[in-house]
């Protein structure tokens, strides 16, 4: 009986030889092991992979991990600076704004005018 | 930060679900104020605040995964199971609107003339548009999957490309519609025939645009570098739900357009 380790049930389920044992040069369709598992940081940087062909656009993704992995407190919501810092305080000064106009806008609805 | 020695995700604190729930609060009291008063304004805010706070969630839920590495396998796992678990939810959602439609159409009342269509609706060919548009939809099911296997096999411009027609086709079914639509010799006030009718492909309609932005988000992600070859769920939950709204249409084509012409 052959065993493989299963990324989604995170288990070793039953195998057939051939998919416990991938030879040396075929590339399986499939990955058959789960990813290595992610501790906190630092991680694994995608720039240590291969390289690839570019096109497109320069791959950003390395030097973005190295940005967001910085460890300085910062909440994900404004890892960016400057421009997270602005669409945030617009969309909280949205809330609250909102928060009184709901306020105001049921008080006026609770106390219609009477007609005559 | 200190080192962690398991592998759940433990999120930040986020200012988005009280900004997601003052958004509902201002778009269900601006919608009475529209209603009552003929005023838009806090509707309008309320919609606008949605937005914003769906946009930077999920931009948010992105820099997690792909730039601090927060969605391990176990991590992974769970998102799978909410995604079949929403998937259901649709599911059921669309079983109600075919139950409203089979249940008018099985026994047709004295007020439709006893039979189905009703008396007076003139409905639409099922072997015109809406067979066209069976063909669109289950090609882009073909391009979906091509689209992953080119992602697995780490093809990048063929998994571009793939996807690139997969949206297109998406954009295209959603044409293909709004002249149906407008071209319907009936409305959705003509019986329970018009109500079934555009309450049921309206619907679909609506999730049809939101897999296509689903799938085009996936398309910027894809050509920013964010999918790796093992590493792709936001594509595979996009695939997902593109499938469920492909076989959601396979009945509404079997059942209102063909069957109930």
């Amino acid at each position: 009986m052959y065993y493989k380790f299963s990324g989604f049930t995170q288990r070793l389920v039953g195998a057939g030889a051939s998919s416990a044992y991938t030879p040396q040069g075929f590339k399986p369709a499939v990955p058959m092991e789960s990813p290595a598992l992610i501790f906190g940081t630092p991680t694994k940087l995608a720039s240590d992979s291969s390289s690839t062909v570019e096109y497109m656009g320069k791959n950003k993704v390395p030097e973005l991990q190295k940005l967001f992995q910085k460890p300085d407190g910062v909440p994900v919501h404004l890892k960016r600076g400057v421009p997270d810092k602005l669409l945030y305080r617009t969309t909280m000064a949205l809330t609250i704004g909102g928060t009184i106009y709901c306020l105001i806008a049921l008080y006026m609805a609770a106390h219609p005018k009477r007609q005559k | 930060m200190t080192h962690q020695a398991h592998t759940y995700h433990i999120v930040d604190p986020s200012p988005w679900p009280l900004t997601g729930a003052i958004a509902a609060l201002m778009m269900t009291s601006g919608l009475a104020m529209w209603f009552h008063m003929n005023r838009m304004m806090l509707l309008n805010l309320g919609l606008f605040l949605m937005l914003l706070t769906a946009i930077q969630w999920w931009r948010d839920i992105v820099r997690e995964s792909t730039y601090q590495g927060h969605h391990t396998p176990l991590v992974q796992k769970g998102m799978r199971y909410g995604m079949i678990l929403f998937i259901i939810s649709e599911v059921f959602f669309f079983i109600g609107f075919f139950w409203a439609f089979y249940h008018s159409s099985l026994a047709p009342t004295p007020e439709l003339g006893a039979q189905w269509p009703p008396y007076g609706i003139t409905p639409l060919n099922p072997f015109e548009i809406p067979l066209l548009n069976t063909a669109v939809l289950l090609a882009s099911g073909v391009t979906v999957t091509w689209s992953h296997h080119a992602i697995m096999e780490g093809k990048r411009m063929e998994a571009t490309q793939a996807l690139s027609i997969t949206i297109s086709l998406g954009l295209y079914f959603t044409l293909l519609q709004m002249f149906e639509y407008y071209e319907a010799p009936f409305t959705i006030a003509d019986s329970t025939y018009g109500s079934t009718f555009f309450v049921a492909t309206g619907f679909h309609g609506l999730h049809v645009l939101i897999g296509t932005t689903f799938l085009t988000i996936c398309l910027l992600r894809q050509m920013n570098y964010h999918f790796t070859t093992s590493h792709h769920f936001g594509f595979e939950a996009a695939a997902w739900y593109w499938h469920f709204v492909d076989v959601v249409w396979l009945f509404l084509y079997l059942s209102i357009y063909w069957w109930g012409s």
